[in-house]
């Protein structure tokens, strides 16, 4: 209790000197963000060798893990905003994935066939906008990080495959949907939330949390007990 | 019986006339199939379950949203059919393909409207309401719509669904292919924009059918060498490439004629051969009457 006390005090105390110091933004972060809104001229022609081909001519031209100046990216593009836009872009470890995979090659399979080109050319530089009827064959940005990274993460086992292993989903602003009077009782404001969560609500009433039934694997004594509960020990009904 | 051995072999004769014609006027049907139409290439390698395009579709077209959107759990324990509140389904096939690990490999399928390019329902609807467009859309129009149900008797992929529920105002339910989308200047079908992995491929069918082919050529070991709509019923604007035979997947094998030729041969047999039915009531009112005139004779005979 005191503990708490202490805790909201400080919290009351910290807030005007939150609000006036200036926010601290992580520099990785602010320049992944401002690296994602570039879109580089599109690659029309790239050079179509083999993997094993191109991991040799990568390791020919001596470059290696050491060479990763971009640890982090988000990925992210207004290629892909412009037709949709669903959920959050997904941070990126760049130089984490160059250690894991130690294979430039696996996501640098081509290169440009403009031999002035850089050799590990950005995805976004010959993977643009889905659907060009220019270049039929060449998929879009998009569905080319999908196609890497679940493939990869599949292959090895590692790593999410799901939606939701990678992104956020955008939630929309509750501010706006949101309907209650001020002062809004504990009954109001679960109805406001049953009004679009009736999924989650039915889900919820099958749960323990609800049921108050099911194994209690981390209560000392009871792991095993089933019955213990609301309508067998316990007379609550909260 | 008045009808003499002779006079039958005549009218057999007559009738069988008629029907050595049909070769002939069967040769008149006509593909009516657009030139350059649009198209919709699914590589089944590449789809990846996550049923965002049934998301996607119920939003663009205003349907209900799917059952468990986000939740792939148990929606594929059951094989599902696009519906009168959903275009188009994507299911689940256990072929005995397994991963690295052993695992069992899933191939998901989505289904809706193929937008054949002569179209069964098309030639089956008596008032017109269902048509082939220039874009290679399917269109249905309700206001013409008499609620006959023939195209769902006629489509060959069992796709139109009836809104039975709705007693005042039932509609014909199937795919739009999203055409206020695709009509538009670089619009594309709600499916097709959503998805992960470009499993659906939007563009001219042509130029589809050139990128699937070379897919088939340049990965022999991956794909079964048939792209599925290339033919089947006279060829569809939406195409299947897989690693798994398609009646394994449950896209029926078809012939490649289309439906209508062959429904349409006959009935236009029979309208331009109208003359025969006609020429049989003559033949049938000719028996009559003469037996007619021998009963009164012999009623006359009875009489005297
Ligand atoms: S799939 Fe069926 S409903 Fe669709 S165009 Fe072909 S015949 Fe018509
Ligand atoms: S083309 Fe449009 S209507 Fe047809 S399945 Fe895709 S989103 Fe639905
Ligand atoms: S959105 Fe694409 S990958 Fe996902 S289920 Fe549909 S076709 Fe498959």
């Amino acid at each position: 209790m005191i503990k708490r006390i202490i805790f909201l005090v400080t919290c009351l105390i910290l807030t005007p000197v939150l609000c006036v110091a200036e926010v601290w933004k992580a520099p990785d972060q602010e320049r992944a963000k401002e690296r994602a809104k570039e879109v580089v001229p599109f690659v029309t022609e790239y050079k179509n060798d083999d993997q094993i081909t191109r991991r040799i001519s990568l390791m020919d031209t001596g470059i290696s893990i050491q060479d990763v100046t971009d640890t982090y990216f988000l990925l992210d593009s207004p290629i892909i905003k412009k037709r949709e836009d669903h959920y959050e872009p997904v941070r990126f470890s760049h130089k984490r994935h160059a250690n894991l995979t130690n294979d430039c090659s696996k996501c640098h399979h081509y290169r440009p066939k403009d031999d002035t080109a850089l050799e590990t050319t950005r995805c976004s530089a010959c993977h643009q906008d889905s659907f060009n009827p220019d270049h039929p064959e060449r998929i879009g940005l998009k569905a080319a990080y999908h196609q890497q990274c679940m493939a990869c993460h599949q292959e090895q086992a590692k790593g999410p495959v799901d939606c939701k292993g990678c992104h956020l989903q955008n939630v929309p602003d509750h501010k706006e949907l949101v309907n209650l009077p001020d002062n809004a009782d504990p009954f109001q404001v679960t109805a406001e939330c049953l009004r679009c969560h009736d999924t989650q609500a039915e889900d919820m009433l099958t749960t323990a949390h609800w049921l108050w039934k099911g194994p209690s694997p981390y209560t000392t004594g009871h792991r095993k007990d089933i019955m213990h509960g609301k309508g067998t020990t316990a007379l609550n009904n909260y | 019986m008045k009808l003499t051995r002779r006079h039958f072999f005549k009218f057999m004769g007559a009738a069988g006339a008629s029907v050595a014609a049909l070769p002939s006027s069967a040769s008149a049907w006509e593909s009516k199939a657009p030139p350059d139409p649009y198209g919709c290439l699914v590589d089944l390698t590449r789809c990846v379950g996550c049923r965002k395009c049934e998301e996607a579709c119920s939003e663009v077209n205003g349907l209900p949203t799917p059952e468990r959107p986000n939740c792939q759990c148990t929606i594929f324990e059951k094989k599902r059919r696009p519906d009168e509140k959903a275009f188009t389904v994507v299911n689940r096939y256990f072929t005995g393909k397994l991963d690295a690990f052993d695992n069992p490999l899933p191939t998901f399928v989505k289904v809706q409207c193929m937008h054949c390019q002569d179209p069964a329902c098309v030639s089956a609807c008596i008032v017109g309401a269902l048509t082939k467009d220039e874009t290679g859309t399917v269109r249905y129009d309700v206001s013409k719509c008499i609620g006959c149900r023939y195209c769902m008797v006629a489509c060959p992929f069992e796709i139109p669904a009836y809104e039975y529920h709705d007693p005042i105002t039932p509609r014909v339910m199937k795919c739009t292919f999203c055409y206020d989308r695709i009509s538009k200047d670089g619009g594309i079908p709600g499916c097709a924009t959503i998805c992960p992995t470009e499993a659906l491929t939007f563009g001219k069918r042509e130029t589809l059918l050139k990128v699937a082919n070379k897919k088939l050529k340049d990965n022999p070991g991956k794909y079964i060498q048939h792209v599925y709509g290339e033919r089947e019923v006279g060829g569809t604007s939406w195409l299947y490439i897989s690693a798994i035979p398609f009646d394994r997947l449950n896209l029926p094998v078809l012939p490649d004629t289309p439906s209508p030729k062959l429904s349409e041969t006959i009935q236009h047999s029979l309208f331009s051969y109208l003359w025969s039915p006609l020429a049989l009531f003559g033949v049938l009112g000719a028996v009559m009457s003469k037996s007619n005139k021998t009963a009164e004779k012999q009623q006359n005979k009875g009489g005297a």
